[in-house]
């Protein structure tokens, strides 16, 4: 066992490090100069070299990319280029707002679709199964942009019940107005919930039909054993990986939803660096998400092995 | 299969009227019918059946595939689909179980009745430790403490010879050996102390020397427990083994039943007789084998309506008017002596289909090139791998799944090549035809070396052999009519013409038994058997001098596997062909086999003339083989070399002989430290045999053995 988490940390390390790679090359083959971007189309030629000599753009790259890097390790992610801050202070706080909103999708929006899942799937072919089923194929197939706005015209032009946007005064925590999060998270949830809850419906489905649970129907123990004790552990495990495959797609989503409902989070970040041209950051930035992506999937794949005797010890 | 009745909706029974147990048989089964409801229209899977289960005897239930006998046991649990529609009784103890409640069916099954099942790897959750599977049972119908339930698991697993009882139940079902996990599901029905007991294939797809140790345990378990059981197979020689009395099916129907002795000495119906004449039989003194007779047609489809006739009219040999235009008389539950639903039975005999013709083997040509030889094969997979990926202590070594295989196979010749899973049987096979790359070794067709990888054989070389796999209908394309592969083949390997191509393909078709007609068809619309048929057309359209035929009749039903088997030898007496017959089956090897090579662990065991393979002396291995092989005559006295444990996993070389873990004549140090030599038997060049033991010393033990059987079956 710690062989094997000893193994997986070192390959994150190594994926990260391609990664790092990676964004960095794109970063330095788009076109367009820092520094003038920084000073605008007007800026004098000397001045623009001294900005240049300043932000160490005339090093060759990979003294670039190790000082980037080694900063980097030290927690040092260097310094916004159009606000002049450093950047573990901008990400901090938007990292914590992201955090918020993406767990209650995953701790509360989840356990919720995979219980309807189960539920579905043993009383296949039921009116509620039925409605479960339609209710999340319609929600797959419309993107979070729509949802969003559709929720804000329910909920807040006509009904007036909640915020329209999601404003978080800096320096508050979102948490001391919870009815701003309340369609951000709701939005987010929409497609993740009826995917999760459609893969565990169709395990489960797989599940009933195995010759194990036969063999459970016809020891004679209760259905309810039956469910919980063979159907259910058998169903979660393939719902599990593609739990984890989604959580890098719910990472995609925080970017539309806190878009949409102007909520500072990471995601918002992201964009607003793309749109200023801030490289740093947006370098940050994309190590941070995809840090964020290889350590889910190391914990997937640990709830996997836990839950799978048969690939435990291997 | 779609969604499973769990609840099953009745109304309770009043428990006053129940029959007084003891009285009543322990499981009646009268007029049963079932019927499965589907889109495509009703499958009727069981069309009647009647008969009494008595505690203390086992009833086999015996018929080909489809024939209702697995739904027979399953309407039994009252676990059926919800399309399906069950008409008349199935009384335990004297209460009908088709009207009872969800809740007493819940208290019944496990408790009353319990079931055990064919592939135990997949009747046992894979996540659940194998001790807690069974202690569920004991949870839900007794009331005992944890430390009284594991107790009660410990004296099962005891029970049913699983080694280290106390500990075992810790264990997941994929750590078990396929022969352990049936032990571990037959401990799970016995956790009660059932009254009914129900068996449905137990040993099919278990290896013959695992499917030995588990029928021991089960004809052992008979005389230990009072329970009724239900033995559902389709193996003759099984049940011979098991079975106190036995019910016949055939397309849904009880066709006859009787004592087991009567039914396999004195057959009433016509296709119970038919039956026993296709199972291949021991080789005669003389070293001829009887022909294989066989069934002609296929069987009544179960989704054909009933009708009032009997069912297998256009199949019997014997076939009267009477049969077309009445229905003969039904068995009844409880009947006495040997009914039979016909109308003749005592002009059934095993005669009527036909005297069987001895076919002899052929003898060995002296002289002149082999049409294959096979010199020092070995075919490895994988490569050692280091605990740290590239230094450190071997963590991984390759499988040698092959290992210094020689053999020769003349022009004409049948090789049988036999042993268990994991001997390396397939893997020899595919080296040769070129679908793995062998790791060194040579093999040579008619003196040529040929290439490993069959895509640098010429056309000629690959033309001149073909490959037939167990699975018919994974090797055909399922979106194409069955002409296209057969012309694409002639065209291939002969370079004729389209037209030309056509008619030769209708004429291999023919020589299969299919007719011209099948041309269009798609392998969906053919049964298995016929399938199989097209496969060996198939092989057969390139003209090849060899075909391999890997595990081909296995998966067929006896009749079937005797049309084929017949196919075979026909083809080989008309145009000469040389096969190389791959299979568990001792009884089919003992058919078609000229020579024999016998296998174990990557490694040939024993080899030579299919005559002096099958007489001692025998290589411990194939002694164990021969002496596991279920016989379908219930006298036959089951010799006792059984074989525990399983084959090894050969990534670990062996240090001394393959088989020396489990060899009941092991001497001990000699055997597990140093190889043993292939000896050569004098009376036989050909007959090689690797032993440590001297033959003559190895002949004399096995013929004692012999004869001590023989006196205790006098006796």
């Amino acid at each position: 066992m710690a062989r094997f988490l000893v193994l997986r940390l070192g390959l994150i390390v190594l994926t990260l490090f391609v990664i790092s790679l990676a964004i960095f090359a794109v970063t330095e083959v788009l076109p367009g100069d820092v520094a003038t971007q920084i000073l605008g189309q007007g800026a004098t030629p000397e001045n623009v070299a001294t900005l240049r000599e300043r932000l160490g753009l005339n090093d060759p790259w990979p003294v670039r990319y190790l000082g980037w890097v080694g900063g980097a390790i030290r927690g040092d992610l260097g310094e916004s280029l159009v606000q002049r801050l450093p950047i573990t202070e901008m990400v901090g706080p938007r990292l914590f707002n992201s955090m918020i909103l993406a767990s209650f999708t995953f701790f509360v929006a989840i356990p919720i679709a995979v219980a309807v899942g189960i539920w579905a799937g043993v009383h296949r072919n039921s009116f509620g199964d039925r409605v479960a089923s339609m209710t999340s194929l319609a929600a797959i197939s419309l993107p979070e942009f729509v949802t969003g706005v559709v929720l804000i015209i329910i909920f807040s032009t006509t009904l007036g019940w909640l915020p329209s946007s999601s404003l978080v005064e800096p320096g508050t925590n979102p948490l001391t107005r919870p009815q701003i999060l309340v369609l951000p998270a709701l939005t987010l949830t929409g497609v993740m919930f009826a995917y999760v809850m459609r893969m565990a419906r169709a395990n489960v489905i797989e599940v009933l039909e195995t010759n194990y649970v036969r063999s459970a129907v016809l020891k004679g123990i209760p259905m309810r054993s039956v469910i919980w004790r063979h159907v259910v552990p058998n169903a979660m495990l393939p719902t599990i990986s593609v739990i984890s495959l989604n959580v890098g797609w719910l990472l995609g989503g925080l970017i539309v939803v806190e878009n949409v409902f102007s909520y500072p989070g990471l995601g918002r970040l992201l964009l607003t660096s793309i749109q200023t041209r801030d490289m740093p950051l947006l370098q940050s930035l994309s190590l941070l998400i995809a840090a964020v992506y290889a350590i889910s999937n190391l914990l997937a794949d640990l709830t996997y092995t836990w839950l799978n005797p048969r690939i435990r010890f291997a | 299969m779609t969604t499973i009745n769990l609840n099953g909706a009745a109304p309770s029974v009043d428990e006053s009227h129940v029959e007084e147990t003891g009285h009543a048989p322990l499981l009646e089964v009268r007029d049963l019918s079932v019927t499965f409801h589907t889109p495509r229209g009703s499958v009727r899977a069981v069309r009647h059946a009647s008969f009494t289960v008595h505690r203390g005897e086992v009833l086999g239930l015996v018929g080909e595939s489809g024939c209702g006998k697995s739904t027979v046991a399953f309407a039994t649990m009252r676990y059926l689909p919800t399309t399906a529609e069950v008409g008349g009784e199935i009384r335990f103890e004297g209460r009908d179980l088709n009207s009872m409640s969800s809740a007493e069916l819940q208290s019944i099954r496990g408790d009353r009745i319990a079931m055990v099942y064919q592939d135990p790897g997949s009747a046992l959750n894979p996540s659940i430790r194998v001790g807690l599977q069974i202690e569920e049972v004991l949870h839900a119908h007794r009331s005992m403490s944890r430390q009284e339930a594991q107790e009660r698991v410990a004296e099962l697993f005891e029970s049913v010879g699983l080694p280290n009882p106390a500990r075992i139940g810790q264990r997941y079902p994929h750590e078990l050996s396929g022969g352990q996990q049936q032990r571990v599901v037959i401990a799970m029905a016995l956790a009660c102390e059932p009254d009914l007991l129900l068996m449905d294939e137990p040993t099919t797809g278990l290896d013959v020397t695992t499917e030995a140790t588990i029928l021991d345990l089960i004809s052992e378990l008979k005389d230990r427990v009072n329970a009724g059981i239900i033995f559902v197979s389709h193996n003759l020689g099984v049940i011979a083994r098991v079975a106190d009395r036995v019910a016949v099916m055939y397309a849904g129907q009880v066709i006859e039943e009787a004592p087991v002795r009567d039914l396999f000495s004195n057959p009433s119906h016509p296709y119970t007789a038919g039956l026993l004449s296709c199972v291949p039989a021991p080789v005669t003194g003389d070293g001829a084998v009887p022909l294989l007779r066989n069934i002609p047609g296929s069987v009544y489809p179960a989704s054909a309506p009933n009708v009032d006739a009997c069912l297998f009219a256009d199949r019997c040999p014997i076939v009267q008017d009477i049969c077309r235009e009445q229905a003969p008389p039904e068995i009844v539950g409880a009947s006495e002596g040997h009914p039979a639903r016909c109308f003749f039975p005592e002009r059934v005999n095993a005669s009527i289909w036909g005297d069987p013709e001895p076919r002899r083997r052929r003898r060995r040509e002296v002289g002149g090139t082999p049409l294959l030889s096979v010199d020092a094969l070995h075919q490895y997979y994988g490569t050692d791998r280091k605990k740290f990926i590239f230094f450190g202590p071997p963590a991984r070594r390759p499988v040698r799944a092959n290992v210094d295989v020689d053999f020769e196979i003349g022009a004409g010749r049948t090789l049988g090549i036999v042993g268990e899973s994991g001997s390396g049987k397939s893997t020899a096979a595919r080296s040769i035809a070129g679908l793995e790359r062998r790791t060194s070794g040579e093999v040579l067709l008619e003196g040529e070396p040929l290439a490993r990888d069959v895509a640098d054989r010429t056309d000629d070389q690959r033309a001149k052999i073909r490959m037939v796999f167990q699975n018919p209908a994974a090797s055909l394309n399922p979106q194409l009519p069955i002409g296209h592969a057969l012309v694409r083949s002639i065209r291939q390997a002969r370079g004729l013409g389209r037209r030309e191509a056509r008619r030769n393909a209708r004429a291999l078709l023919d020589a299969v038994g299919l007719g011209g007609e099948y041309m269009e068809r798609r392998p969906r619309e053919l049964s298995g058997g016929q399938q199989q048929r097209v496969a060996l057309a198939a092989a057969f359209a390139a003209d090849p001098d060899l075909v391999i035929a890997d595990e081909a009749v296995s998966a067929l039903d006896v009749s079937v596997q005797a049309q084929v088997l017949n196919l075979i030898t026909a083809r080989q007496q008309r145009e000469g062909t040389a096969f190389m017959f791959i299979t568990h089956d001792l009884g089919v090897v003992r058919y078609i086999s000229d020579d024999i090579l016998v296998m174990y662990g990557g490694y040939v065991v024993e080899t030579g003339p299919a005559e002096t393979v099958l007489a001692p002396p025998w290589s411990p291995y194939t002694e164990a083989l021969l002496s596991a092989a279920p016989i379908p005559d219930p006298d036959a006295e089951p010799s006792r070399i059984r074989l525990e444990g399983a084959v090894p996993t050969l990534r670990q070389p062996f240090k001394g002989c393959p088989f020396a873990d489990r060899c009941p004549r092991n001497l001990g140090d000699l055997c597990d430290n140093t190889p043993p030599p292939m000896r050569v038997d004098p009376a036989n060049e050909h007959h090689k045999i690797l032993c440590h033991i001297p033959l003559e010393e190895l002949a004399i033990e096995q013929r004692k053995a012999i004869e001590t059987r023989e006196k205790l079956v006098r006796r």
